[in-house]
């Protein structure tokens, strides 16, 4: 109760920043896509494919990632190394809050639900910006709220 | 829908976050000064035992496993309470300044109780176990200083 879980398996807080970025040019070139009648299946398309891969984070770990892998090959050997290393837990929680609003906004577009696409795809935007440009993790704090609303009770087991 | 308006569409949505992150990273970490000597004043005292206390304050972190900035803030507070507690007459005797951590994911009736909407979230409490500022987010230094030594003067006078 007095302690932190210790980041033993800690992550460059970097990494799941330059994530949100690529995620944020995805879902923002999605919402274009799926609000026009031309590109509209391609952006469906599109949108089960960032689905898909908030699936990757939030199921198999945040550490897993393939963006994971593309900021440790490429971006981190530009860096200097990282002030502090941070827990996975919370990036590969808010990754599942993601694939749950993209997984909702696809089914109800396949449905035929209109603007489903591209309405999902902002409120995913809006999160994947704040945390690429602003270090503020929308769906780490939708767990606190979670827990107010009384979602879980006594000991959960997050990741 | 053409392609213009559908920009002109992501454009709005990017301008409303950005206004929302400012608000956000404005208000994070500032002290928000509880008035003391309220009737309904927020008490403390039955979270924890008598001795996790502090005797002239007590530095209260609600974390969730969920929380990346929890274990920095955890440091952040041990490291002040430890350095206003050196100053202390009794150096063996119980701290005077104490940090305790509460995981909202074990006790989640908490959460609503002092209405909490992030962590870390960290409630400074004096002597009494009453509440008499809270910070959202990680606290600024500055202002967790300043309103940590405003109700140790107090207990001085």
């Amino acid at each position: 109760m007095t302690t932190s879980p210790a980041p033993s398996r800690g992550i460059d807080p970097r990494s799941p920043r330059f994530g949100a970025a690529i995620t944020t040019v995805l879902l923002a070139l999605d919402i274009v896509l799926t609000l026009n009648d031309g590109t509209r299946t391609i952006g469906i398309v599109l949108l089960a494919v960032i689905a898909a891969l908030f699936a990757w984070g939030g199921l198999a770990g945040i550490a897993r990632h393939p963006y994971g892998a593309v900021f440790r090959r490429l971006v981190r050997p530009r860096l200097g190394p990282p002030a502090e290393l941070e827990a996975p837990e919370p990036p590969t929680f808010a990754q599942r809050v993601g694939l749950v609003v993209t997984g909702v906004a696809l089914v109800l577009a396949l449905l035929g639900v209109p603007y489903a696409a591209p309405v999902g795809a902002a409120i995913a935007l809006v999160a994947a910006f704040l945390n690429a440009a602003f270090d503020v993790c929308i769906g780490c704090l939708m767990y606190v709220w979670l827990v107010r609303v009384g979602v879980f009770r006594g000991r959960s087991s997050v990741a | 829908m053409t392609v213009a308006l559908s920009l002109a569409i992501v454009a709005g949505v990017l301008a409303v976050a950005t206004v929302l992150g400012l608000l956000l990273r404005s208000r994070t970490g500032r002290a928000r000064v509880v008035p003391s000597k309220v009737s309904d004043a927020t008490t403390v005292a039955d979270l924890a035992d008598r001795e996790a206390f502090g005797t002239a304050a007590t530095l209260l972190q609600f974390s969730t496993p969920t929380c990346a900035r929890c274990p920095a803030t955890a440091k952040q507070l041990e490291a002040v309470a430890a350095s206003k507690s050196t100053t202390t007459t009794t150096p063996h005797g119980p701290a005077r300044v104490r940090r305790l951590e509460i995981d909202l994911a074990e006790r989640p009736e908490l959460a609503r109780r002092f209405d909490v909407m992030q962590t870390p979230t960290v409630l400074l409490v004096d002597g009494t176990q009453t509440v008499r500022a809270r910070f959202g987010g990680p606290p600024r230094q500055p202002e967790l200083i300043a309103a940590l030594d405003a109700v140790l003067t107090e207990e001085h006078s």
